[in-house]
């Protein structure tokens, strides 16, 4: 009888260790599903390998549930992932499995490791790595490997927005490894043998792109229309 | 004397119907590099953009008029060359060949004077077509697809710069081109004192050409050593405003080696030409 009891506590308690995870999820999802929709101001500051790039500005309009749009000026350089695709993947419990990890003090917050482990092979989602702040159900940096893009690193900061789950400043590390210049068009005649052999030497794997957000407008009603402008402008 | 036989020299060049070939060919090739950009530019920007699409996204307007002009000063400065040569291959031997050279120096101006007036006309002729180059394919490609960031690609990669600071950048990178092309004119001027007919140093100035660039381009320690000191090594350091930060030390050697260029082969045509024998 007392094994019995033993082994029905175990159970429970592994049963709801196992759906805690999921738990701190829902949490963010259901801060981030308070906003619907949001126009903030972006300053980018992209340090990419083989990337020469001033700090640029851009306006970035989002709409529940994917819609997004960033109108610049000039030309901005972002990672191709980042803004949407996690939480969109972690909106839908169906599709992913949630494991604790780690405990993790990230700038004196203390988080928590969940690996996300997709249940289907053929998504575009390998592996994701988040690090949750639990108090302010909050993702305080995530790691995601993708079959297309490499692994993208991402921190986020959090400020006046905190309420809505909305970061002040991303800050993205990216995989660079893959970039291959098209000699054809970037033949330098004025390089001799040993200048290229040069810059041949410690080719630099990583980049970063920093984005500092502010002025959010939240949950002002913005029309589908803005998004459907959104290949002209990006042209 | 000087400025006025230099102003007979450049109305020669304006009479013969050659020179207008230069400039009616540049008009063309614009004409047709602008009509090609604005019904295929977005995919040949994405072939360049394609290695780094799978990460990054790029947004904004990317084929501006700024990128266009940038093709396009890229793609016909190899090739104005041979216009520029066309005309002034042909201010010493061309009048070799019909005779008036005799005419020319029996007139009561120094045989240096008259080598000097031709540099200045054929300099003159050089500056008209850089000015109808950069007048082309500036104000034309900014009226067709607007103006925008610079996205100019090199051996080390991207580097886009700020709508704001590309003007000055064409600005010196056109004086730079300019400095090439004199430098080309200066080659065919000389090898024209040496010739009795046209043909031959325009001809001869292309071959140089052809040989020096295929020596500079090929990757081979072996001629490490001569490759700065080839003009046209040098005739593509316009590119070099591009670069963010500017090698001006980079430019300023270029400058001087071309300056160099211009200053030996003046001495090396006054040379010869005080000397020729006219009267054969």
């Amino acid at each position: 009888m007392k094994k019995a009891i033993l082994f029905g506590l175990l159970l429970a308690a592994f049963g709801a260790f196992g759906q805690e995870p999921e738990k701190v999820i829902d949490k963010i999802n259901a801060k981030l599903a308070t906003v619907k929709d949001y126009t903030v101001n972006a300053h980018i500051d992209a340090d990419i390998p083989m990337i020469k790039i001033m700090p640029s500005k851009a306006k970035i309009y989002f709409k529940q549930k994917d819609k997004v749009k960033i109108e610049s000026k000039g030309i901005t350089i972002l990672p191709k992932q980042g803004f949407t695709e996690l939480n969109t993947f972690l909106s839908d419990k169906s599709k992913y499995t949630a494991i604790f990890g780690d405990s993790l003090k990230i700038r004196d917050v203390d988080t928590r490791l969940i690996n996300i482990i997709p249940n289907s092979s053929s998504g575009e989602i390998v592996l994701a790595k988040i690090w949750v702040d639990q108090k302010n159900a909050v993702i305080m940096r995530s790691q995601v490997t993708t079959q297309t893009n490499g692994t993208v690193k991402t921190d986020f900061k959090y400020g006046s927005q905190l309420s809505y789950g909305l970061p002040s400043e991303l800050k993205f590390e990216i995989d660079v490894k893959k970039f291959k210049m098209p000699k054809s068009v970037a033949a330098d005649i004025n390089k001799t043998s040993t200048d290229k052999k040069k810059t041949k030497s410690k080719p630099r794997t990583k980049g970063n792109i920093t984005i500092t957000l502010s002025d959010y407008d939240v949950n002002s009603g913005l029309s589908d229309s803005i998004f459907k402008e959104k290949k002209k402008n990006q042209q | 004397m000087l400025f006025k036989n230099t102003y007979n020299e450049f109305i020669k060049i304006v009479s013969k119907p050659r020179s207008y070939l230069g400039l009616g060919a540049l008009t063309l090739l614009i004409g047709i590099i602008i009509f090609a950009m604005k019904a295929d530019g977005e995919s040949m920007v994405s072939f360049v953009t394609a290695s780094f699409e799978q990460t990054l996204s790029f947004n904004g307007k990317l084929v501006n008029g700024n990128l266009i002009a940038f093709i396009i000063l890229q793609m016909l400065v190899v090739h104005i060359p041979l216009l520029i040569a066309l005309v002034t291959g042909d201010l010493i031997s061309g009048e070799a060949a019909m005779g008036t050279i005799r005419m020319l120096a029996s007139k009561p101006i120094s045989r240096t004077q008259i080598v000097l007036s031709k540099f200045i006309a054929g300099a003159i002729y050089t500056l008209v077509i850089t000015l109808w180059l950069g007048i082309l394919s500036l104000l034309v490609s900014h009226v067709v697809f607007g103006t925008g960031d610079l996205m100019v690609l090199n051996s080390d990669g991207l580097v886009i710069l700020p709508e704001a600071d590309i003007l000055w950048r064409f600005g010196l990178a056109f004086c730079v081109a300019f400095l090439s092309l004199l430098t080309v004119a200066t080659l065919s001027i000389c090898l024209s004192a040496f010739a009795e007919n046209s043909i031959g140093p325009i001809v001869a100035t292309m071959a140089i050409i052809i040989i020096f660039t295929i020596i500079g381009s090929l990757d081979v320690s072996v001629f490490d050593s001569i490759k700065p000191y080839l003009f046209t090594t040098h005739m593509a350091s316009w590119r070099s405003f591009f670069e963010n930060p500017v090698p001006f030390g980079e430019i300023m050697n270029s400058i001087v080696i071309l300056l160099t260029h211009i200053v030996l082969l003046v001495g090396i045509t006054l040379f010869k030409f005080n000397r020729k024998d006219i009267t054969s």
